[in-house]
């Protein structure tokens, strides 16, 4: 029997001419684990909001169609009374966030749906001990990693125990290991407990390894629906870069030039004096793309910005020659203009012809006269993107160039990023199958903060 | 010391503050709570100090020019249309030295509030009216987050070689920074919309009973709210 039911569902947001879902019928079962797959915009995250009941309810717009959650119709329960048989964790954990303290944060939903007073601690306790965070419970959320919050707000789900878990991107923050730790907890959350997960994912590797259904979304329209063995076969006939290993295909080990930035034995710490840094070493050549990948919390940020010129370090030396560019890490930081063709001409003194062919090389042609605010997330990367890239840097930093960017784009990005053999690029990325499709070298950062070079 | 409490003689310094006829009496409270203020982390306290003394000097500055009061004339300026004559007398200065005291110890009673409290708790603590506590917490988070927000916003900048020196270009944040800060509070309205919020019948977390320092603070406070009425 169906927990959840989407029956001829179609919406098109208020601010927005086209449609974002178009006649989706979809029946979720309990236990059932539901990977949800389509390039940036396709209207994934909007399917989860319908089941959620925030579509129509929280952004309005037409709807039509039906949508039911273990018997209850979305149009007549709002999104606060269907919490607890449904929960939802969002791409972005840090817009939401509602308490500053941890345990807080898991028990607002218990106390929203009215758990009883004296079983919240402990049902908070064992959420987060179940995204093993429980040593966090008594953490400020500013102290942690994204990748630790990203856990946090799982937890905050968890603790209501749902019927049906909606999981949009929740491993865009997350390193491999955590990743497949989140995505093993959802599969053992279905089995054990017999809740529906419906799950997107732009890093569809691992998911695919261990759902059951996969649903394939375009332009709104749902195109495939079938068990998982069958969604390979079709994938890799219509949509091939969503299984294969991201590889662009070619052989990685071009000639490197000679060194656009050195940085030998730095090390860095914030103001609470902790090493983030120390003594780490690391050469990056002219025509070479240099990929930066290691746990959370590792410092590979931090790395980042000290070979961008946006830190000095506190011991060591850093040599760079010629420009450098960096590309922070959030893509909402790349609204300071109106038009996206502007935007991309801050870092170039206003050249508009030189923003559009840059535009147009990411693949952003047509929204030259877009506000970068009306953007999808995948959209603002590639515009954020294009922004650092029209300054035609000596020196590249791309800090998760791939956060919300479909696999089709990844390609994309990764052939952009190795068309240019005069300059040195450094990719700091969780996103292993980007990596080995983009980079000469691999560069892992270790917990211990040392820098082993694969 | 509990937070409900401590917001309590917050609250009760500064009514004080409103209430108090002498400056002396203002003045010494705004440097209480300047003391109170200074013993946060400097990373943390310098966007509240910057806004509740700017402000203050701000008003202290200005005030003579738009009151007409009799007193020693120190400065005589031109004369303005509607406004009539520019002027600085000692009673507009006194005057305008205690109502920028005033300002100062209201607002270094929000600063010590925003800086000091567990706001979580505060609203957990909320017995009636937890929306708007929670509202109010929420608000209180917008300094840090915009100043958050603004290094990030600097970051990207500089990031593409661009370097937001002088006023123009720190102008250039403010327009991203509200927007940005509006459409967080739109994600976080839709995050807690789906964890059920507004949802009628919601419980919380048990409070532990106040002691003998909470009594004592809510004392404090009425005491303050009556000292500052009858004496200050």
């Amino acid at each position: 029997m169906a927990l959840a039911v989407a029956e001829d569902l179609s919406f098109a947001y208020p601010s927005s001419e086209g449609v974002a879902l178009r006649n989706v019928s979809v029946c979720l079962a309990p236990g059932q684990v539901t990977l949800v797959l389509g390039r940036s915009g396709s209207g994934k995250s909007t399917l989860l909001r319908a089941f959620a009941g925030l579509v129509p309810h929280f952004h309005g717009g037409r709807f039509s169609g039906r949508v039911e959650v273990a018997g209850l119709d979305t149009r007549r329960h709002g999104p606060a009374r269907l919490a607890g048989t449904v929960a939802t964790l969002f791409q972005d954990p840090e817009d939401q966030v509602v308490f500053t303290r941890v345990l807080n944060e898991v028990a607002f939903g218990l106390e929203n749906v009215g758990a009883g007073a004296h079983e919240i601690e402990a049902r908070a306790l064992d959420a987060l001990a179940s995204v093993g965070a429980e040593h966090l419970a008594g953490r400020l959320v500013t102290e942690l990693s994204g990748g630790e919050l990203q856990r946090i707000c799982l937890a905050a789900t968890l603790a209501l125990e749902p019927k049906l878990l909606l999981l949009d991107e929740p491993t865009s923050q997350l390193d491999p290991e955590a990743a497949e730790a989140l995505v093993e907890l959802a599969v053992r959350l279905a089995r054990d407990r017999g809740t529906a997960v419906l799950l997107t994912e732009q890093r569809p590797a691992l998911p695919l390894e261990v759902c059951d259904r996969v649903l394939f979304l375009d332009r709104g329209r749902l195109v495939f629906d079938g068990p998982v063995r069958q969604a390979r076969t079709w994938l890799q006939e219509h949509h091939p870069s969503f299984v294969s290993a991201g590889g662009a295909g070619d052989e990685h080990h071009r000639r490197a030039g000679e060194v656009a930035c050195r940085l030998d034995r730095v090390s860095y710490a914030y103001e609470d004096h902790l090493l983030v840094l120390d003594g780490a070493s690391l050469e990056l050549r002219r025509g070479e793309v240099v990929a930066l990948v290691g746990p959370n919390g590792s410092g590979k940020t931090t790395l980042a910005r000290l070979a961008a010129g946006l830190l000095e370090s506190l011991s060591g030396s850093i040599e760079r020659r010629g420009r450098a560019t960096y590309l922070s890490q959030d893509p909402g930081r790349y609204v300071f203009c109106e038009r996206a063709v502007e935007e991309v001409a801050v870092g170039i003194g206003g050249d508009l012809t030189a923003a559009r062919r840059t535009l147009a090389a990411v693949g952003l042609a047509g929204y030259e006269d877009r506000h970068p605010r009306d953007l999808s997330s995948g959209e603002r990367e590639r515009l954020a993107l294009a922004a650092v890239l029209a300054p035609d840097p000596d020196l590249l930093v791309l800090d998760e160039p791939t956060r919300g960017v479909d696999p089709e784009r990844k390609r994309e990005l990764a052939g952009l990023l190795r068309e240019d053999t005069a300059r040195a690029t450094l990719v700091v990325t969780h996103d292993i199958a980007f990596a080995k499709a983009v980079a000469d070298r691999v560069v892992s950062l270790a917990p211990d903060r040392e820098l082993v070079h694969a | 010391m509990r937070p409900a409490p401590a917001a309590a003689l917050l609250f009760g310094l500064a009514a004080a503050a409103l209430l108090a006829q002498h400056t002396v009496s203002v003045a010494v409270l705004a440097l209480v709570l300047l003391v109170v203020c200074l013993r946060a982390p400097a990373s943390r306290r310098w966007p509240y100090l910057v806004g509740a003394l700017g402000s203050a000097l701000a008003l202290f500055v200005l005030t003579p020019f738009v009151e007409r009061l009799p007193g020693t004339v120190y400065w005589t300026g031109p004369t303005i249309p509607v406004v009539g004559t520019l002027d600085v007398t000692s009673t507009e200065l006194s005057g305008a030295l205690f109502q920028a005291c005033r300002l100062a110890a209201v607002s270094l009673a929000f600063a010590a509030y925003a800086l000091w409290l567990d706001h979580d708790r505060l609203v957990q603590a909320a017995g009636f009216a937890r929306r708007s506590v929670l509202a109010v917490a929420l608000a209180t988070r917008l300094v840090p987050a915009l100043e958050r927000d603004a290094a990030g916003l600097v970051e990207a900048l500089r990031g593409r070689g661009v370097e937001p020196e002088g006023l123009r270009g720190r102008a250039r944040l403010v327009s991203p920074l509200l927007a940005g800060s509006l459409e967080r509070s739109i994600n976080l309205a839709e995050a807690m919309e789906a964890r059920g919020f507004g949802r009628p019948g919601s419980t919380r977390l048990p409070q532990p009973a106040w002691g003998l320092r909470e009594r004592l603070a809510l004392a404090g406070a009425v005491a303050a709210v009556v000292v500052g009425a009858l004496w200050l």
